[in-house]
């Protein structure tokens, strides 16, 4: 590897590949750098050598493929808004890359990174991506494998090194789906508590199948699959969809943090319920 | 490994390590002290500055990801000792107070009316989300910016 000690920008993605294999445990990969950046204020230690993967076309790509939209881990939040604008099975796609955090940095952070960083526990792509029942690519020298995501979730922090996420893959849907969020500001930090949501409707309108995940209230995003239970078959009602929430929001135990308690965090899930129900019509 | 980048159109090699953050590589090598450190965060956007183009943090931008990029500064949109359209519109609303974040506005604002000439109240507010006043005087600048555009 003809590396800088701590820097390689590689060029494809077998290059990429190679030098992840062969740095092991000391590299790690970097893309927009929006978070390992702060790793000093986080008082934690940078790797002695980061994979620079701004370089790698294959990265960066949005494609349509057997029945699935594959987003290459590589586009940035804006790349990703604008590119799924205007389509309502993705809406709550496009609205968590298109509001989360701020401009200038919607503009360096990845797809790759939203996933694959293990402490954000804020992160909008992740519950976005659980309601549309995603699947990630995860490449290494030997081959590729897909997994759903939230067993990627599950695994990421225990990935052997040489393996990077390369894509991800959201079925096609002729479901609607809608992304609440609730940040203390109206914008630019991070959200208290996120609902994702994404609905198929039956001939008489009703709920045929719903989809719910929870971001930002544990420490990893999840889906509510006893709201889901409850909400399959009933009228598309904001109201009752709020109140099947309240009943059911004590299942999440909140983390607590500087900007809200843990307690808050759930409390305010209901009314998140009812906001993504809303912004479905 | 020196990284070579084009900053305000004049090329320019950088000794640091690839890992410094790019608004330290423009104050301490290129004294270009415009963009301000401030939260290191990417939350104030006093440091933000145009990679080819585009409004990024450099705060949170690594020196080696500036390779062979064009870097715009605050001092690279007065060149000629002029103030651009943003700038003479912020001067006459009285717009500036502390002055931490006005390199970061200017360059926010310079971006986003480039590619949005006529924009709503609302869209300038969206396109000022991550540069913070800590002056609060949000209220003359974005009139600053709406009188640009001729709103």
């Amino acid at each position: 590897m003809t590396a800088s000690p701590s820097f390689y920008a590689a060029s494809s993605l077998p290059a990429a590949l190679d030098a992840l294999a062969e740095c092991g445990a000391e590299g790690a990969p970097l893309a927009g750098g929006t978070w390992i950046m702060r790793a000093p204020i986080r008082h934690e230690p940078l790797k002695p050598i980061y994979v620079g993967l701004g370089g790698v076309p294959e990265l960066t790509r949005i494609e349509e493929t057997d029945g699935a939209l594959a987003i290459g881990a590589g586009v940035t939040h804006s790349a990703l808004g604008e590119a799924i604008a205007g389509r309502p099975e993705l809406r709550v796609l496009a609205e968590a890359a298109g509001r989360s955090a701020n401009p200038a940095i919607r503009r360096a952070a990845t797809l790759g990174g939203n996933l694959c960083t293990a402490d954000f526990a804020a992160a909008d792509l992740v519950p976005a991506l659980l309601c549309l029942d995603a699947e990630v690519e995860i490449a290494a020298r030997g081959g590729t494998e897909r997994l759903p995501l939230a067993a990627f979730l599950d695994l990421r922090q225990s990935l052997e090194p040489g393996r990077l996420l390369t894509r991800v893959l959201v079925p096609r849907s002729a479901a609607f789906s809608a992304h609440a969020r609730l940040p203390l500001r109206k914008a630019g930090d991070y959200p208290t508590a996120i609902v994702s949501l994404s609905i198929t409707r039956d001939a008489a309108g009703r709920i045929a199948q719903a989809r719910i995940a929870v971001g930002s209230v544990e420490t990893v995003a999840r889906r509510w699959t006893r709201l889901e239970a409850a909400l399959a078959g009933a009228p598309l009602d904001a109201e009752a969809a709020h109140h099947m929430a309240t009943e059911l929001a004590d299942e999440f135990v909140g983390r607590d943090g500087v900007e809200a308690p843990g307690w808050y965090r759930v409390s305010v899930l209901p009314v998140l319920v009812r906001r993504a129900v809303i912004a479905l019509h | 490994m020196p990284i070579d980048m084009i900053v305000n159109g004049e090329a320019k090699q950088s000794a640091a390590d690839p890992m410094t953050p790019l608004v330290d590589v423009l104050r301490d090598e290129f004294h270009l002290t415009g963009a301000k450190p401030v939260c290191r965060e990417g939350f104030c956007g006093a440091c933000t500055v145009l990679v080819d183009g585009e409004p990024r943090a450099a705060c949170l931008t690594p020196a080696g990801l500036a390779q062979g990029r064009e870097i715009g500064t605050v001092e690279g949109l007065s060149a000629g000792g002029r103030l651009n359209p943003v700038q003479a519109s912020l001067v006459e609303h009285d717009a500036v107070q502390c002055g931490m974040c006005f390199p970061g506005m200017v360059v926010t604002l310079t971006h986003f009316l480039a590619q949005t000439p006529r924009p709503s109240r609302d869209q300038v507010r969206a396109a000022l989300t991550g540069n913070a006043c800590r002056c609060t005087g949000y209220e003359r600048i974005v009139a600053a910016a709406l009188d640009v555009a001729g709103a």
